[in-house]
C-alpha cells in the first residue's frame, strides 16, 4: 500500500514538475549581460536565450534564420537599445511577419524591453539612426550595463514587463530583484574600492566602450585607437595619443578579446604600456560567467596590470 | 613634424617593399589578363588559416602558416592546370569563382567559433600605418628570394609555355600575397599590384622601362598617400588607394597630350568639358523648375562656395530668418559638445555628478538636437520657398547657359537661321 501511495506521490510530482517546466515563461534578449540581468530577476520561472554569442561584436551580429525560429512562442524580448542592436528590429518584424504564434514582442508591444529606457544616457551627439516613436533621440553611448548602479533601472524596466506578461509571478521576479540589488550594492563598494588605486592613472582604450564604467568608478579614459566603428586609426591621432600616453605617463591600454590586437600593439610597444583585456560582455573572458562576475574579471584585470608595474 | 616622420617612415619602408615586389607581379597579372588573382589567392589563404584554427593551432604558428600555404598552392596548381581549359569561359570566371566559395568556406567554418568573424577580419585586413621593422624583416628576404628567382627563371616564368611554370608563377605570387595582404589589407595590396603596373604598361614598351616607370609613381604615390593622411588626418590605408587612383587618373589624362599631338587632345579635352558642363547645367535647370524643393546639387555647391550667392534670391526678411536659424543651430551644436566635455571630464576629476546631473545633462542634450534639427528644416524651408518662387526665372537662366556652352549647338542654330530665316 504504502509502495502505491509512494508512487502515485512521485507520479504527481513528476506532473506537477513537468507543468511547471512547460509554463516557464519564455524571454530572449540580445545580449549575454541583458540574459544575465533576467535571468536574476527571473530566476527559474523563466526560461532565457540570449541571441549575440559572447565575444562577438553585437553592433555587427548578423542574425540567422534559427534567430527568428526562437521568438517563436516567446513573451519577452529584451534589447540594448540605443542604436546598439539595430539588426533586432529587421528581426522582430520578419519573425511577427512569417510566424503566427509571435505575440506581443514588437516594438512598443506588451512584452518588449528596451533596457536603455529611462537610463541617464553619456555621450549624446546628432541624432539616432534607428526607427524611432517621433522624437529625435540623440542615440548617445549605447554601453550602459557596464555600470553597475544601471543594472537598478535596467532590471526594474525588466520587472516591470515580466509583471505585466505574468502576474501571477510578479511577486516572486520582485524579491528576485531586490535581493540580487543587494547583493551587487555589496559588490559595488567593493569593487569602488579595489579600483580606488586607479583613479588617478590614466588609461587607453581601444574604441569608447567605458564611458559609463569610467563614470562610476571615476577613471580617466584619456584617449581611444578606434575613434569611429570600423574606421582605423589616422596617423596624426596615433601621434596625438603616443604624446598624450608619454605625456600623461599612461601604463595600460584596455582592449576586448575581438578587438584587433595588431594595432593595441603598435601603441602599447610605443609607449611602453601594458594591454590589459577587458570583458565588454558576460563571457567575454572565462571568468566572467554573469552580471557580478563580469565585473570581479574585470577588476581582478585592472589590478593585476596595475600591480605588475 | 619630428613626430610624423617618426610614425610614418616605417610604413614607408614597408610599402616601398610591397611596391617593389608587386608593380613586377602587377605586369605579369596585366600580360595574364587574370586581374583579380590577387584577392582569389589571399581569400584561400585566409581560408587555409582559418582551418588551422579551427583545428586549434595558436593564429601566429608554423602549422597555421602551413596550413595557408598548403591551401595556397593548391590553389595555384588549380590556376596553373586551367589556363587554357576553354577557349569559352575567361579564367578570370573561375578565380572569380575560387574568391567567393573560399570566401564563402571560411565564414561556415568559422560561425561556430567565438572570436571567429574577428579572426577572419584580422588576417584580411591589415593596416599598413601600424607596420614597422619586425615585419621587413620577415618580408624583405622573402621578396628578394622570390624576385631573383623570377630574374633567374624570368625566360620561363614570362612566356609560360607550360603548366609546370605556370604553378612556379603562381605559387610564388600566392606566398607574396598572403603576407602583403596580413600587412597592407586586401585594397591597398591590389593598388600595389594594379595601378604602377597599369601606368608602366601605359608608357613604356619593355619590362625594365615599365618596372621602373611604376616603382617611380607607386613610391611617388604612396608618399603623397602617407603625407596626406597625417595632414588631412585620415585612414592611411584607404588614403593611399584614393591616391594610387589619383596617380592613374591623371596618368591617363595626360597621356593623349603625350601621344597623339597636344592640339587634338586640347580640343578633345575642352570639348568633353564642355559638354559635361552642358550636361549639370541643364539637368539642375529642368531639376529646379520641376521640383523646386527637392535637393539642387549644384546650387547647394556653389552656395556653399560663396554664401553670398544666397542673397541674391533670398529678400530681406528671408535671409535674416535664415542667418539667425544657422547662428542659433551653431550655438546649440556649441552648448552640446561643451556640455560633454564638461560631463566627460567631471567622470573622473573634480566633484562627481551624481545620477540626477547626469540624467539632467542628457536631457539637455537631446533637447539641444531636437532644437538644432528644428533650426535646420527652417533654413530649408525658407531657402526652398524663395527657390520655388525663382524657379522659372532661374532655370530659364541655368537652361540657356547650358545651351550656351554645350559645344556646336549655338553655331548650328545661327547657320539655321541664315539658311532658312532669310
Amino acid at each position: 500500500m504504502r509502495v502505491l501511495y509512494c508512487g502515485v506521490i512521485a507520479v504527481c510530482v513528476a506532473l506537477a514538475s513537468a507543468s511547471l517546466a512547460q509554463e516557464r515563461l519564455r524571454v530572449v534578449t540580445t545580449t549575454t549581460d541583458l540574459r544575465s540581468l533576467v535571468d536574476a530577476v527571473g530566476g527559474e520561472r523563466v526560461d532565457v536565450t540570449s541571441i549575440v554569442p559572447a565575444n562577438v561584436d553585437a553592433e555587427e551580429y548578423q542574425p540567422k534564420p534559427s534567430d527568428a525560429l526562437r521568438l517563436k512562442d516567446t513573451r519577452v524580448v529584451v534589447r540594448v537599445g540605443l542604436d546598439y542592436d539595430l539588426w533586432f528590429d529587421r528581426l522582430l518584424a520578419q519573425a511577427t511577419l512569417s510566424q503566427s504564434n509571435v505575440h506581443g514582442i514588437w516594438r512598443g508591444g506588451p512584452g518588449y524591453v528596451d533596457a536603455s529606457a529611462n537610463l541617464a544616457i553619456l555621450d549624446i551627439r546628432g541624432a539616432s539612426v534607428g526607427p524611432s516613436d517621433g522624437h529625435a533621440h540623440g542615440s548617445g553611448n549605447p554601453h550602459h550595463w557596464l555600470d553597475p548602479k544601471n543594472a537598478d533601472i535596467i532590471t526594474g524596466n525588466i520587472l516591470e514587463v515580466l509583471a505585466r506578461v505574468d502576474p501571477q509571478n510578479s511577486p516572486y521576479y520582485e524579491a528576485n530583484r531586490i535581493a540580487f540589488l543587494q547583493r551587487l550594492e555589496a559588490k559595488i563598494g567593493e569593487w569602488t574600492a579595489k579600483l580606488a588605486p586607479l583613479q588617478s592613472r590614466p588609461i587607453i582604450a581601444y574604441h569608447n566602450d567605458w564611458a559609463y564604467f569610467a563614470r562610476r568608478f571615476r577613471l580617466n579614459f584619456a584617449g581611444f585607437i578606434e575613434q569611429r566603428p570600423g574606421v582605423p586609426p589616422s596617423p596624426s591621432h596615433l601621434a596625438e595619443l603616443i604624446r598624450v600616453m608619454r605625456e600623461q605617463n599612461v601604463r595600460i591600454v584596455v582592449r576586448q578579446p575581438y578587438e584587433p590586437e595588431k594595432d593595441t600593439r603598435f601603441l602599447a610597444d610605443k609607449a611602453g604600456a601594458k594591454i590589459v583585456l577587458l570583458a565588454g560582455s558576460v563571457g567575454g573572458l572565462p571568468g566572467a560567467r554573469d552580471y557580478i562576475s563580469l565585473f570581479d574579471a574585470n577588476v581582478a584585470a585592472l589590478l593585476a596590470a596595475q600591480e605588475s608595474q | 613634424m619630428t613626430d610624423a616622420v617618426a610614425l610614418l617612415w616605417p610604413p614607408f619602408l614597408v610599402a616601398l617593399c610591397l611596391i617593389g615586389i608587386h608593380a613586377y607581379f602587377g605586369i605579369q597579372v596585366l600580360a595574364r589578363k587574370v586581374i583579380f588573382v590577387d584577392l582569389a589567392l589571399a581569400q584561400i589563404a585566409a581560408l587555409g588559416a582559418t582551418v588551422a584554427f579551427m583545428l586549434g593551432h595558436p593564429t601566429q604558428s608554423a602549422a597555421t602558416y602551413g596550413y595557408s600555404l598548403g591551401f595556397t598552392l593548391f590553389a595555384a596548381l588549380l590556376l596553373a592546370y586551367t589556363r587554357a581549359w576553354s577557349s569559352r569561359v575567361p579564367q578570370e570566371a573561375l578565380i572569380g569563382v575560387i574568391y567567393v566559395v573560399a570566401a564563402a568556406a571560411a565564414i561556415l567554418l568559422i560561425d561556430r567559433a567565438p572570436q571567429g568573424a574577428e579572426h577572419l577580419k584580422q588576417i584580411l585586413t591589415g593596416n599598413i600605418l601600424t607596420t614597422g621593422a619586425s615585419e621587413l624583416w620577415s618580408i624583405v628576404p622573402l621578396y628578394a628570394a622570390i624576385g631573383i628567382l623570377h630574374f633567374a627563371l624570368r625566360k620561363h616564368l614570362t612566356e609560360a609555355r607550360s603548366w609546370f611554370w605556370e604553378f612556379v608563377f603562381y605559387a610564388t605570387f600566392g606566398v607574396v600575397v598572403t603576407s602583403s595582404v596580413a600587412l597592407a589589407g586586401v585594397l591597398l595590396v591590389f593598388s600595389f599590384l594594379i595601378i604602377p603596373a597599369m601606368i608602366g604598361v601605359l608608357y613604356a614598351d619593355t619590362l625594365a622601362r615599365q618596372l621602373a616607370l611604376g616603382w617611380a609613381v607607386g613610391i611617388f604615390a604612396s608618399a603623397l598617400g602617407l603625407a596626406a593622411s597625417f595632414a588631412f588626418d585620415l585612414p592611411t590605408g584607404a588614403t593611399m588607394v584614393c591616391t594610387f587612383g589619383a596617380a592613374l587618373a591623371v596618368a591617363g589624362a595626360i597621356r593623349p597630350f603625350l601621344r597623339g599631338g597636344a592640339r587634338g587632345a586640347m580640343q578633345g579635352a575642352a570639348t568633353a568639358a564642355r559638354w559635361a558642363l552642358a550636361l549639370v547645367l541643364v539637368a539642375s535647370a529642368l531639376q529646379l523648375m520641376i521640383a523646386p524643393r527637392a535637393e539642387q546639387p549644384l546650387l547647394n555647391a556653389l552656395e556653399y562656395a560663396m554664401p553670398a550667392l544666397r542673397s541674391a534670391y533670398l529678400n530681406s526678411t528671408e535671409a535674416g530668418v535664415y542667418d539667425d536659424a544657422r547662428d542659433y543651430a551653431e550655438r546649440y551644436t556649441r552648448e552640446a559638445d561643451q556640455l560633454n566635455v564638461s560631463e566627460a571630464r567631471s567622470r573622473a576629476e573634480g566633484e562627481a555628478l551624481d545620477d540626477f546631473a547626469v540624467q539632467r545633462i542628457s536631457s539637455f542634450l537631446k533637447s539641444y538636437g531636437e532644437m538644432r534639427k528644428g533650426e535646420e528644416f527652417v533654413m530649408n524651408e525658407v531657402r526652398g520657398r524663395a527657390r520655388e518662387r525663382v524657379r522659372w526665372a532661374l532655370g530659364a537662366v541655368l537652361l540657356v547657359a547650358g545651351i550656351a556652352i554645350a559645344p556646336g549647338v549655338v553655331t548650328r542654330c545661327f547657320s539655321f537661321y541664315r539658311i532658312h530665316g532669310m
